[in-house]
């Protein structure tokens, strides 16, 4: 009995030591997140939509990251520096970081994973302007451009397709089918389609010990939990209902009205990011008669944000530009004069000086959103109120989607939903906007873009860009209605959760 | 005349297996014209709805959407023909895969509700018509008819919020393969199962009394009571066996629909059932997938159907003479 008990002292003792005299003791489990759906693909060049973009983040890093204020910030590479002209990228790596297979991270790693990017992503037109790459020792990477590109660090950090390091070896995978492998806290545990995923503590983890605490997917990464269950609920009724009956910790995407169910219940907490996305209508200038600038203004004059908000249900609030506030381009001033305008009678003098005969307006929306289709509901109404023949016609996303993304003439007036474009601004907006709304020839918006790449100094590219929205929504190609937010709920026995554009299982702990 | 052997009952059954093959055809064909009548591109689901154009198309090429449409059908038709389903676009495996992942859950739950369906609908048939126009009937039928008037959507979020939330006695959702124990999962598929089998149960019962009510006041039942056979075995083994004809093909449809998948049950209980598979094959436009899945099911309603007629030949000897 006495052998036992000294043997149990010395075992502890020993593991005190081992773990380290103050470390502080993890506390494991799993913590289960109900979420509305799976990813599609784990492959991060070809991930896209927030769940994919979200595992992604846990798995993988990448040299540069967005920080919690959505700036490029240095995550594998420990300093980026830029040429005079911005025509070339130094990355000095850090040392010891290691994949989960074991491998150490350097710059062919790097380099490999630049060039499968170029060759998968639906987002290669990010690397479109590199001349070359270079490595002058295994820790070094530079990237030499064919033109200056003043906002390459933030195109590297862009949240959709993102660029994030795979090993050498993956080269060559074609799209889909890369081995889940990377730096990140969690290794890749299991998947199965329509049903859950799991991803594991990297208990080989190296984190980067200059950063501290959590700082978008930048900071010092500490994974407390033994796992994180993502499992795919796709109704947000049973999503709550997972999380009341102890089967989930979190409930991914709570409508508000569900959200009020949570109040007053002392196990759990409804918890709001915002701005989580962005809400805002595209009008078509190469279709009839929206190819009139005056007609589109007639179309802005009338829209009245405070009843499309109050129509489509969401946690939203007014803000006139289609940047947020903490961007370093932003100014309200560019936006301002031309939001919720709210006035018929101009709409109708506008309509008279662009000789509207009652020509068809085909608003497109969709029925898989139907705070999209309300949205545009309203707004239907109000171009009707001033005069104009419109079409309303409700389809599905996807088919609503491939109508806009295309640029088919099938539309005039459409809308979605942007939740990464607003984070870095100009440079994620620009294909968005030159696609959606077909705008060719405008020299001045052009120009703004061409300066907002080319320009060194921030106050220029503040200035290009303060052009470019005033250009935007002057000659209403784009109508900004809202910013939004979305909730989700989460246990109390959870700590360090923190509300951001995805949630971030590091730093977190399952009590 | 006297009863042909069972096991002629087997020709016809080879006549029906290969009448199968032009039948199958036309899903085949029928599935592929529909589905690429839909607009929206699988290209732009894959590349994403941000993705420019340019990367749309490259995707397009690469997948062989670009192909006109008649060489991508005979394509595909050709490819079955060696047993190829095809790859889903979006899951970017075999379709064939795809369905055997799911088809465990779909088979689970539509033979757990099934088993709830037959023995209470039957049951609730033979008393309403027994006892017709009596409170009996009255009690009966008005179950039923709510069993079928229901949404199932609504009954699914009460029964979670009652059976899960509140009291704490099932799972919110998910599905639990066999072999991690039968009791977790059989607790698993309880709920929707039994939700599944409220308005089948309501179909069945209903059917079962039209089929009784025929059948009951015929020669050979007052026939039995005469002989002095007890009431209840004169209504089960003589007049429940004349009515099993149209029980046997409305069971059939059931199980039909059952293994088609139910795609609001599946939603709410978050079952990855094949229902929720071709639902979403069909919104992401993932070509190869809804048109094997609809091919495989459609094999299985030819085969299903073909095990009622099997199964009227075994319970019927007039359909067994040659």
């Amino acid at each position: 009995m006495v052998r036992q008990i000294a043997h149990a002292c010395i075992g502890a003792a020993l593991a005190l030591v081992v773990s380290g005299a103050g470390a502080q003791p993890r506390h494991g489990g799993t913590i289960v997140y109900a979420n509305t759906a799976g990813p599609s693909t784990l492959d991060p060049f070809l991930s896209g939509n927030t769940i994919e973009i979200e595992v992604v983040n846990q798995i993988y890093e990448g040299m540069l990251v967005l920080d919690e204020h959505y700036h490029p910030k240095p995550m594998l590479a420990r300093a980026v520096e830029a040429n005079a002209d911005a025509t070339a990228f130094t990355f000095t790596l850090r040392h010891g970081v290691k994949f989960q297979n074991g491998k150490e991270f350097t710059a062919a790693d790097a380099i490999a994973s630049l060039q499968r990017y170029g060759k998968v992503s639906p987002n290669t037109v990010l690397l479109a302007n590199v001349a070359s790459y270079e490595t002058p020792d295994p820790y070094t990477v530079v990237v030499h451009l064919k033109q200056t590109n003043a906002v390459f660090k933030d195109m590297l950090v862009t949240p959709i397709y993102p660029v994030l390091m795979l090993p050498a070896e993956q080269a060559d995978k074609p799209a889909r089918e890369v081995d889940f492998i990377g730096t990140g806290p969690f290794r890749f545990g299991e998947w199965v389609r329509d049903s859950h995923l799991t991803i594991n503590r990297n208990s080989d983890y190296v984190a980067d010990e200059t950063q501290s605490g959590t700082d978008g997917y930048a900071g010092r990464k500490i994974v407390d939990v033994d796992a994180v269950r993502y499992n795919f609920v796709p109704e947000a009724n049973a999503r709550v209902a997972a999380m009341r009956a102890g089967e989930a910790d979190i409930a991914g995407i709570v409508p508000p009205e569900l959200a009020k169910t949570l109040a007053g219940q002392d196990n759990f907490v409804a918890q709001t990011v915002f701005p989580g996305c962005m809400s805002v209508i595209f009008l078509q200038s190469a279709n009839p008669p929206t190819d009139n600038p005056l007609i589109r203004e007639a179309i802005a004059a009338v829209t009245n944000a405070d009843d499309i908000i109050d129509a489509a249900g969401l946690v939203a609030k007014k803000q006139s530009s289609i940047l947020y506030a903490d961007s370093p381009y932003y100014d309200s001033k560019s936006s301002s004069s031309y939001y919720s305008q709210n006035n018929i009678a101009h709409a109708k003098e506008l309509l008279a000086q662009a000789g509207y005969k009652g020509e068809k307006i085909v608003v497109l929306t969709n029925g898989t959103y139907p705070a999209m289709r309300d949205s545009l509901l309203v707004l239907s109404e109000a171009m009707k109120a001033a005069g104009m023949n419109v079409d309303f016609q409700v389809v599905d996303f996807i088919t609503n989607g491939n109508a806009m993304q295309r640029g088919l003439k099938t539309w005039n007036v459409s809308t979605s939903w942007f939740c990464s474009q607003p984070l870095l601004g100009p440079q994620q907006w620009r294909p968005i906007i030159y696609n959606y709304t077909q705008v060719t020839g405008n020299a001045v918006l052009d120009a703004a873009f061409q300066n907002f790449t080319t320009k060194v100094r921030v106050e220029d590219r503040k200035a290009a860009w303060g052009e470019a929205e005033r250009e935007l929504l002057g000659k209403a190609y784009v109508v900004k209605i809202s910013d939004f937010g979305w909730m989700y709920g989460y246990n109390r026995r959870i700590k360090g959760l923190q509300p951001w554009y995805s949630l971030r299982f590091w730093n977190v702990t399952a009590q | 005349m006297a009863d042909a052997p069972r096991w002629r009952a087997l020709g016809p059954v080879a006549i029906r297996m290969l009448q199968a093959v032009p039948i199958l055809l036309v899903v085949a064909i029928v599935t592929f014209m529909l589905l690429h009548l839909l607009p929206g591109d699988p290209a732009a689901v894959i590349a994403g709805d941000q993705a420019p154009p340019e990367a749309i198309d490259r995707i397009r090429r690469q997948l062989g959407l670009d192909r006109p449409l008649p060489e991508q059908l005979l394509q595909w038709l050709w490819n079955l023909a060696r047993g190829d389903f095809g790859r889903s676009l979006i899951l970017n495996q075999p379709v064939l895969s795809a369905v055997a992942e799911r088809l465990p859950v779909t088979l689970s739950l539509a033979v757990l509700s099934l088993l709830i369906t037959l023995p209470i609908g039957i049951v609730f048939g033979i008393l309403s018509a027994y006892y017709r126009n009596t409170w009996i009937d009255t009690v009966v039928m008005l179950l039923a008819l709510v069993g079928v008037s229901l949404p199932s959507f609504w009954i699914a979020i009460l029964s979670v919020l009652l059976f899960s939330v509140t009291l704490g006695w099932l799972p919110t959702g998910g599905y639990v393969p066999l072999a991690a124990g039968f009791a977790p999962w059989l607790r698993a598929l309880v709920q929707p199962a039994v939700v599944l089998a409220l308005f089948q149960l309501g179909y069945l019962a209903r059917m079962t009394r039209s089929a009784m009510l025929e059948v009951l006041n015929r020669e050979f039942v007052r026939t039995a009571r005469a002989k002095g056979l007890g009431e209840w075995a004169a209504v089960t083994r003589h007049a429940f066996r004349n009515a099993l004809i149209p029980v046997v093909t409305v069971t059939g449809i059931i199980l039909s629909l059952l293994i088609g998948g139910s795609i609001i049950v599946e939603q709410v209980f978050s079952l990855p059932g094949i229902g929720r598979l071709v639902v979403q094959g069909i919104l992401l436009r993932d070509y190869p997938l809804v048109q094997g899945t609809m091919l495989l099911l459609g094999f299985a309603f030819v085969f299903l159907n073909l095990l009622v007629d099997v199964v009227f030949a075994l319970v019927d000897p007039r359909l067994r003479r040659g």
